[in-house]
């Protein structure tokens, strides 16, 4: 009785162990296997300059062709705002809000130093762009 | 489990196909209850009892759940995988039907969930070799499995997770009512 329960037992502990090693051997598949993120074509930086005027950089690789597909890219970066018919109106960079209606402020949008004339929905990205995101108080 | 007497009567009774139209519908009231969560599912767990208690009667049920499937989602490329992978996990368990054992239950339904995806890809190799050869088809297919492996190791923890909690107080229920299937009498 007792020799056909461990019999038993021991069937499982394999069982399992088959189980475990064949999760393993799919992991390892499909870690060789899969397709890969093909690395974007464009080298680009976006500087974030908060209220307190401290500066983070994030420069990333991307193929987006605007500016608000590259800042969902860029790891760490996070923003929100508003939808509209122009597209998003941002309100918060990383979770620091500019609120207009308060204080006047907004976030202020520049590539390569310039004004940006579109909105982030808009606003083409070519290689070597500069975007700067700064917190500004209107006058 | 099934009576001998039952076993010669190869007849579908009408209460055979009640019993038929309640395990489609459990399946799937099962399958839409857990369709917020990627490849958890209790599709296998009720297939795999099913196929333990009323063995060949779940041959009818899966291609009526299967094409209520389509019905409902769309007949797609997935859908020709349902045809063969259902009727292929119930065959399995046939084969097993006298094991009572939660692990070994819960093995094979974890293997099958893992295996999954490999066997729908069978799908995709048939339509890739039809369309530029054997070569394109089994890279298609390979190509379509590897994408779906990392849902297929959630399937096969799931599979493994829902038997190993639902298959005692199940199983216990299913043996204490079943009889009354078979034999007409009260419990």
């Amino acid at each position: 009785m007792n020799s056909k329960s461990s019999n038993g037992n021991k069937k499982i502990v394999i069982g399992i162990v088959v189980l475990v090693a064949l999760i393993g051997l799919f992991a390892i598949l499909y870690n060789v296997f899969r397709e890969k993120p093909v690395e974007g074509s464009k080298s680009i930086t976006i500087e974030v300059v908060n209220k307190a005027e401290e500066k983070t950089s994030y420069e990333l690789k991307t193929d987006a062709e605007y500016l608000r597909q590259a800042m969902e890219e860029a790891e760490g970066l996070t923003f929100s705002g508003t939808e509209s018919e122009h597209g998003m109106m941002v309100e918060s960079v990383n979770d620091e809000t500019a609120d207009y209606n308060v204080d006047g402020a907004y976030w202020g949008f520049f590539v390569n130093g310039e004004y940006c004339n579109y909105g982030i929905d808009m606003q083409p990205v070519e290689d070597g762009d500069v975007f700067s995101i700064i917190y500004t108080v209107g006058e | 489990m099934e009576p001998e007497k039952y076993k010669k009567n190869r007849k579908l009774t009408v209460r055979d196909m009640t019993l038929i139209g309640l395990m489609v519908a459990i399946l799937e009231v099962c399958k839409a209850a857990l369709s917020f969560l990627p490849n958890i599912e209790l599709v296998s767990f009720w297939i795999i009892l099913f196929t333990v208690f009323f063995h060949r009667k779940i041959f009818f049920a899966i291609p009526a759940f299967v094409l209520m499937e389509g019905l409902i989602y769309g007949f797609g490329m997935w859908w020709f995988s349902y045809l063969y992978v259902w009727p292929l996990l119930a065959l399995v368990s046939f084969i097993f039907r006298r094991q009572e054992s939660v692990w070994f239950w819960s093995i094979l339904s974890s293997v099958f969930g893992l295996f999954f995806g490999f066997l729908c890809a069978i799908s995709y190799v048939a339509v890739g070799a039809a369309d530029g050869g054997l070569r394109s088809g089994l890279h298609a297919g390979f190509t379509w499995w590897v994408a779906g492996i990392k849902m297929d190791i959630i399937h096969a923890v799931g599979n493994f997770v829902l038997m190993l909690v639902l298959y005692n107080p199940v199983y216990m229920t299913m043996k204490k009512l079943v009889p009354t299937y078979f034999y007409d009498c009260k419990i």
